[in-house]
């Protein structure tokens, strides 16, 4: 099987859907002759025209407007924003427009549409470049929110978004876009709402998404040295979440490390822990619930802040050991 | 309206009993009468009829519980009747032994006592759970977890450390010399090995304490301890007794009954204790309780154990009546069909070990009498009689008594006494 990027995964994804069903069409700041901030898009335009790869004026806003009027029409489009900071722009279209129509016209309308965005931090882009909001959407009801970790992931999942009726949140990790992984060519797709077991082990669950993957998988290949066998566990949607994955691997191991790509307070990790404890896994718990994520301040611009900000491989295989203890 | 059964007082010193078994189980119809279950008090076991009838529906104590005397043990209502109204709290004290399941399933409508922080363990939820799977008591287990948090390693530690290692050599060596071996204690380290199989060979089967040997244990224990004993003895010429029984024996060989030496002596101790009261009391705290019945027990070897029947107002029967009483009562303790009745309130005890061959032997007061009667064999023997020497039939008494009620001086009147009975045992047939 050939091993290609996270971005060539995403970007045959989408032309495979875009081949697939002429309503999907992508639209954004420089998707066309430019081919994306991070050349996700590169090449589409050639293959599909400008009517189906559209550049637009910088307006976030703009583009998801334009994004949820689309889909209300038949349309799929897929939004690119460049980076998932200046999704604060579109927060009143995809909050008060695409997450409510379905449910206001009573089935009637329906808004399929996908917003995607490349998150988070580690190269130096500032505070303004380097969060990952994604809780901010998974509040939300009404949205779909999709955080895919590996190549195979982000092309079975992209596809299964553009599928969706229903408005998908997409967050791309920019540091997992030059990643490689195995991924087969042609048709597939990964379900929304399934959680993946990216390594078994009985000693701790980790439960890590996006960047966290990789970092926890490192953690756990080290940890393996010392004779602790964790289980990597990917829940890749947040929303809908696969709370039956994440309980069975809890009361196999007892005991659970939630690693999150984002600041604490608030964040993912804190919904899932709050389900284990309210859950069936609760009597099988040997230890607390831990969380590890980032801290509670802006992303720094330095580089050794910016590592210090969010979880590292030495900081999760830290996590695991307390959890251990 | 639901009926609860309560443990019932079976004997005068009886405060608790041992659930033995359940003859229904919950759900099943019991008719009134019926027997309900087995109850082993201190000093047999005895069945407990059914106080209602009705359906069983909830047993609060499981077997091999000790509830103590008017306690709620079970619950007997109507098909359709709902019990979960019931007021049970505080009425068990030890949970049934069911692992894992909630006390009784009965709602408790009782004030729930607060929490306080040191009632509380510090274990986490799968400890807990594996506590509640393995029925143990979470309390006992040492946590190895931050803060001395129990953790679910810990109880299963916990659970393989209760049991028992044993070697499969040991193992196979107990089984076929019929030894249990958690009664082992291994010599070295914490597994039982064939040596220390062997060495329990050697020391014989170990029999646990149980039923009526545990019941004559606990009693004699209790006896001894708490009873100041000491001991007079006597010699008795028997000659006229002899002479009593043979005559009479003669008159009665057309019929079933047969005097023995024993009914004179149960109508010889009753005449004398009518004479000294306080040879029929009890000690019952601090106080001295006078019994108003006469009533002689009779210790009866049975194959694993012995039992003593007891014959009511011996004073006031004659010797005939005495005699068909006793031998009624003995054939019951032997074929085990003694009703509890037939074996409580008694007064004074009498053991003889005569028929055995002993001369003369001191006894264990039967708690909470306060004084029994040990009686050797008769034995032809030389009496010096005004300067001769002449051969009687002598029979030596030992009586045992509870110096906290009979001084030593009492003692030896009424042993006298007895003894006169005995020796002029027509002075029997003046009382009555």
């Amino acid at each position: 099987m050939a091993q290609i990027t996270y971005i060539q995964a995403l970007r045959d994804g989408i032309r495979e859907e875009m081949q697939r069903d002429e309503n999907v069409f992508i639209m954004g700041e420089d998707v066309g002759l430019y081919g994306g901030a991070f050349k996700v898009t590169q090449g589409l335009l050639d293959e599909f025209g400008e009517e189906r790869v559209r550049d637009t004026p910088i307006s976030e806003a703009a583009i998801a407007g334009l994004a949820v009027g689309a889909a209300l029409t038949g349309m799929r489009p897929i939004a690119e924003i460049m980076f998932f900071d200046f999704t604060t722009l579109t927060m009143d279209q995809i909050i008060n427009q695409a997450a409510k129509i379905r449910y206001m016209f009573g089935g009637k309308a329906k808004v399929p549409m996908v917003l995607r965005a490349p998150m988070g931090c580690g190269t130096g882009a500032a505070a303004q470049h380097s969060q990952s909001l994604v809780a901010l959407f998974a509040h939300i009801p009404g949205l779909k929110v999709v955080m895919p970790s590996t190549p195979y992931d982000v092309k079975g999942l992209i596809k299964s978004a553009i599928r969706d009726d229903n408005p998908v949140i997409f967050a791309e990790h920019k540091l997992l876009y030059w990643t490689k992984g195995e991924v087969p060519e042609g048709d597939y797709i990964v379900p929304l709402g399934e959680a993946d077991i990216k390594r078994k082990g009985k000693d701790v669950t980790v439960i890590a998404g996006s960047i966290m993957v990789p970092r926890a998988l490192e953690a756990a290949g080290i940890l393996e040295k010392e004779g602790i066998d964790v289980e990597v566990v990917d829940p890749r949607t947040l929303v809908p979440l696969d709370e039956d994955t994440i309980m069975e691997s809890v009361i196999k191991t007892g005991r659970v490390l939630i690693v999150e790509d984002d600041c604490r307070n608030n964040g993912w990790g804190a919904e899932v822990a709050a389900r284990i404890a309210g859950g069936e896994a609760f009597d099988y718990l040997d230890a607390p619930i831990m969380r590890l994520a980032g801290l509670d301040i802006p992303i720094p611009y330095n580089p050794k802040l910016e590592k210090k900000a969010v979880p590292q491989v030495e900081d999760i295989v830290d996590g695991i050991k307390q959890v251990l203890l | 309206m639901a009926t609860l059964v309560k443990m019932p007082k079976l004997g005068l010193t009886m405060t608790e009993g041992t659930i033995v078994k359940w003859l229904k189980k919950e759900g099943e119809t019991v008719e009134k009468g019926e027997p309900l279950l087995e109850i082993l008090t201190d000093k047999a076991t005895l069945e407990e009829e059914s106080p209602a009838s009705g359906i069983l529906k909830k047993v609060l104590y499981q077997e091999g519980a000790v509830v103590g005397i008017g306690k709620t043990i079970a619950v007997i209502a109507k098909e359709d009747e709902d019990i979960a109204g019931l007021d049970l709290e505080g009425e068990y004290d030890t949970p049934p032994s069911e692992k894992g399941k909630n006390a009784a399933g009965i709602q408790n409508k009782g004030e729930k006592k607060p929490v306080t922080a040191s009632d509380r363990v510090k274990a986490s939820p799968a400890a807990k759970r594996r506590a509640r799977e393995e029925g143990i008591d979470i309390g006992q287990v040492q946590g190895t977890g931050p803060g001395g948090r129990i953790i679910e390693q810990d109880i299963i530690d916990f659970v393989k450390s209760a049991k028992t290692k044993v070697s499969p050599t040991a193992e196979k060596i107990a089984v076929s010399k019929g030894i249990d071996v958690k009664e082992i204690v291994p010599e070295k380290g914490i597994r039982v090995m064939k040596e220390d199989v062997l060495k329990a060979v050697g020391r014989g089967k170990k029999t646990p304490l149980s039923g009526m040997r545990k019941i004559i244990a606990d009693k004699m224990v209790l006896s001894k301890n708490t009873i100041p004993h000491y001991y007079v003895s006597m010699d008795v010429d028997m000659t006229e007794a002899v002479r009593l029984r043979e005559n009479i024996n003669g008159f009665l060989k057309d019929s079933d009954i047969k005097l023995s030496y024993n009914d004179i002596l149960i109508k010889a101790s009753s005449l004398a204790i009518r004479e000294f009261p306080v040879v029929n009391s009890y000690v019952d705290g601090e106080a001295v309780v006078f019994k108003e019945e006469i009533n002689i027990g009779i210790a009866v070897a049975l194959e694993d154990g012995l039992i003593v029947p007891v014959i009511k107002n011996a004073d006031k029967k004659g010797l005939k009546q005495i005699a068909f009483e006793r031998e009624q009562l003995i054939e019951k303790a032997r074929t085990n069909k003694l009703l509890p009745d037939e074996f409580s309130g008694g007064s004074f005890t009498i053991s003889s070990l005569g028929m055995f061959g002993v001369d003369r032997f001191t006894a264990i007061i039967n708690h909470p009498e306060t004084a029994i009667l040990a009686v050797g064999r008769i034995k032809k023997q030389p009496v010096v009689e005004e300067d001769n020497i002449v051969i009687r039939p002598i029979m030596n008494l030992t009586l045992s008594a509870d110096h906290r009620v009979i001084d030593g001086a009492l003692a030896a009147a009424f042993l006298n006494k007895i003894k006169e009975y005995l020796e002029n045992p027509f002075l029997q047939l003046m009382e009555g």
